[in-house]
């Protein structure tokens, strides 16, 4: 080798060597010289790291989970999850713009105006027009805040300073392909290359059958949280099903992808951990709770008879599998054209005297304690010697009165008649403990376990039973009232799980969720075994067949009106259908001060009367007016034409009995039995204290 | 001879580096133009949700009885300018 040869070899191969030492110095130097963070204007340091580094390369999506699916109880949907697109925007202002002023506002304009004409792409889409001008005018707005266009001048240059860059949330649930395609040509397009468009994936709530869902199945609302040091809409259920933690998604799904060296994305994995909504069956029936909406709806549109124009305030109406205890429809009604979502929901949030229609609930109690028996007769005469004895001799200032008089009641006679001055005889016979009692087995008072928000609890003032009350103090007053459904306040709801502890047991509860079905699993919702203590059988049969002739042609019996309308019709009511209305009105004081009668028309229908399978409650209640405001007249048809739908829809053929001859309600040969219930000791026995 | 082969090998090198380039291209764009039909399927899919919630109400009796009422009236219309 020539020594020119050899130096040109030196020099080349002592160059290729120089190339791995520069490579370490330079690794070095980032590694350890630059190590630590980068400083950042306004933001944390960011750490010179791997994991750093892959994040910048290897992103990944969070897509939201899905809240679940809420089925009735044959599977029809009643809430679901439907994707969608929430569509942000990130805006900077173009070059061109900046540099003449004057063409900003029109650019401006015409932005808008082509976003908007984006949204409503779809041919098929209502109201396009309308919807096309609110959205115009709502993204117009937003992007004249954002850029504080009012402070910046008519002509001239871009202001230094003054922001450059808006980000704002063009629309949210996107469903429509046509307008996600139409507002992707947007994104970084020829005409706007400075628009930058990101769509994130959502959930739109939907109900299929909303109108007749609103109370029962709920809604939800969202509200800006900060979630994991990130602000983040936060969508939870207000009310109804919707509220149940069965429905609130714990995590959602991750998409993992690359981004490319213009940062666009593009995936490299599947969605992991997507997890399979929840499908919550409820006890409802879509089919029956049609049928309860639109026959509460149409009883209270109707108004009074002869003046259509007064209306209920509200009305609320329920129906019941007795067997199971499942709330298989509820329903309820506002006067006054309230959206649905701004007003209560009747049948466990709106309270009321329940009336009339507690009087078999008494009954049985003083039935099953043994305070009174099947057999005893009360004069029930306003002017007769008892109603001297038991009941003004007690000196209670406001007098009992029935309807019409009514004389010699056995407990059937005072059910079929409804007779006040009967219920109070009866009631008269149950202690203070009695009737403490009372108020615990059939739930007044108590919460219904539903686990629904904002339930309100009614229930008797603390007064009532309060110790510094004297027995006969409360004889007068309470126990007289109690009995006859005044002095105490309730829901539609708890008066039918009263009845369902009447006919099943006193542990009875009603049930809103069968069960909920997680990635394949079932669980059933928990229930307790049994329904606790039943009254008696005699008891509940001796109710029973009260029950059955109040909705009967006889004289006197209160549900004669209803028999006598649906006759008409061409149905006999008597033996099919069992019930007690009930009419109550109170004084309300209003917030301003004036004082207002409140009126209440209820009804509690069974069916079958003898053996009931259905268990309905309507209650509607109406401010002042006349006093004609009667439960037969107006709470029992709804109801009645419900349970006529539900044997229809539901039911097995049940036999067709004639109706049975009654007696009128005056003579019923009771089953008398020692007290061996545990149910307490009546009046007669031994609290001899509440008769001074 | 030498030189030859140490050309050639340079040569090699350069071009294993442009292909491995063009490959690496070819890769983010398919890859890219995947993401966009992906993206199309997924809105497919959001828009036939949303058609079976929507057929689904259309055959709600309340739409049915609502369309029935909405034909009727168009109907008496109809007759009553042909009448007129």
């Amino acid at each position: 080798m020539k020594p020119g040869e050899l130096l040109r070899v030196r020099v080349a191969f002592g160059a290729l060597g120089a190339v791995p030492v520069f490579l370490a110095g330079w690794f070095a130097y980032l590694q350890v010289a630059q190590a630590g963070a980068l400083e950042r204007d306004g933001r944390e340091p960011l750490p010179l790291n791997a994991q750093v580094a892959d994040r910048y390369v290897a992103r990944s999506e969070k897509m939201p989970a899905p809240r679940g699916a809420i089925l009735d109880r044959n599977g029809a949907t009643l809430a679901a999850d439907c994707e969608s697109y929430e569509v942000r925007a990130r805006i900077t202002v173009p070059r061109t713009k900046r540099d003449d002023l004057t063409l900003f506002r029109p650019w401006l304009e015409r932005l808008a105006d082509s976003l908007a004409i984006a949204l409503v792409a779809d041919p098929e889409m209502a109201d396009r027009s309308t919807r096309y001008a609110a959205h115009r005018e709502r993204l117009r707005r937003l992007m004249w805040r954002g850029w504080k266009v009012d402070e910046l001048p008519l002509d001239g240059t871009w202001p230094q300073g003054h922001g450059r860059v808006v980000d704002f949330l063009v629309a949210a649930g996107i469903d429509r392909r046509m307008v996600v395609e139409a507002l992707a040509s947007h994104h970084k397009s020829k005409a706007y290359p400075t628009v930058f468009l990101e769509r994130l994936h959502s959930f739109k709530r939907v109900y299929p059958e909303r109108e007749l869902t609103y109370g029962i199945v709920g809604h939800t609302d969202s509200y800006l949280a900060v979630v994991d040091g990130r602000e983040r809409f936060h969508t939870y259920g207000v009310c109804g099903l919707e509220s149940f933690a069965a429905l609130t998604p714990n995590s959602g799904a991750v998409r993992r992808f690359l981004a490319d060296g213009k940062h666009r994305p593009y995936f490299v994995a599947p969605v992991q951990g997507a997890p399979e909504p929840v499908r919550m069956h409820s006890t409802v029936d879509l089919e029956l709770q049609r049928v309860c909406v639109r026959e509460l709806a149409t009883q209270c549109e109707q108004g009074m008879r002869g003046a259509p124009d007064d209306k209920p305030i509200w009305g609320a109406m329920a129906l019941i599998e007795v067997a199971t205890g499942d709330v298989v429809a509820a329903s309820a009604w506002h006067g006054g054209g309230l959206h649905p979502k701004a007003a209560s929901f009747t049948p466990y949030q709106s309270q009321f005297d329940p009336g009339s229609i507690v009087k078999p609930l008494v009954v049985a109690y003083a039935l099953e304690a043994g305070a009174v028996s099947w057999s005893d007769t009360f004069d029930c005469a306003p002017n007769g010697q008892m109603y001297r004895d038991v009941i003004r001799s007690l000196g209670r200032r406001k007098p009992v009165k029935d309807d019409h008089d009514c004389g010699v009641l056995t407990p059937h006679g005072i059910l079929i008649n409804s007779s006040n001055i009967g219920a109070a005889m009866v009631g008269l016979q149950l202690s203070r403990e009695q009737w403490k009692g009372y108020m615990t087995t059939y739930g007044w008072g108590q919460s219904l376990g539903l686990q629904l928000p904002h339930e309100t609890l009614g229930g008797h003032p603390k007064r009532s039973f309060a110790p510094d009350v004297r027995p006969r103090s409360f004889r007068a007053n309470s126990a007289i009232s109690f009995s006859f459904g005044y002095e105490m306040t309730t829901t539609a709801l708890q008066v039918a799980r009263a009845y369902l502890r009447m006919l099943r047991g006193v542990e009875a509860e009603l049930h809103l969720v069968r069960g909920v079905d997680i990635d394949g699993d079932w669980h059933r919702a928990p229930r307790p075994q049994g329904a606790g203590r039943s009254f008696r059988p005699a008891v509940r049969s001796q109710v029973l067949s009260a029950m059955r002739d109040v909705v009967s042609n006889f004289e006197g019996a209160t549900g004669r009106t209803v028999v006598q309308r649906f006759k008409k019709q061409g149905v006999d009511l008597h033996g099919l259908v069992g019930g007690k209305t009930g009419t109550a009105f109170g004084s309300v004081r209003l917030a301003g001060g004036k004082t207002v009668t409140m009126r209440n028309a209820s009804f509690v229908g069974l069916m079958p009367a003898d053996d009931p399978q259905w268990l309905a409650v309507c209650v509607l209640q109406k401010q002042g007016g006349r006093a004609r405001f009667y439960g037969s007249s107006y709470a029992a048809p709804p109801a009645v034409r419900m349970l006529l739908r539900c044997q229809e829809l539901r039911g097995q053929d049940w036999p067709r009995r004639e109706p049975r001859v009654g007696s009128g309600g005056q003579t019923r040969t009771g089953l008398q039995t020692p007290d061996t219930s545990g149910w307490g000791t009546s009046v007669g026995a031994d609290d001899s204290r509440d008769t001074r | 001879m030498r030189w030859m082969i140490a050309g050639l090998l340079f040569a090699l090198a350069v071009s294993l580096a442009i292909a491995t380039a063009a490959l690496r291209a070819d890769n983010v764009c398919a890859r890219r133009v995947l993401e966009q039909r992906y993206r199309g399927v997924w809105t497919q899919m959001v828009e036939f949700k949303r058609l079976s919630v929507q057929q689904l109400e259309s055959v709600a009796p309340e739409e049915l009885a609502r369309l029935q009422w909405q034909w009727l009236r168009r109907e008496t219309q109809r007759r009553q300018e042909r009448l007129q």
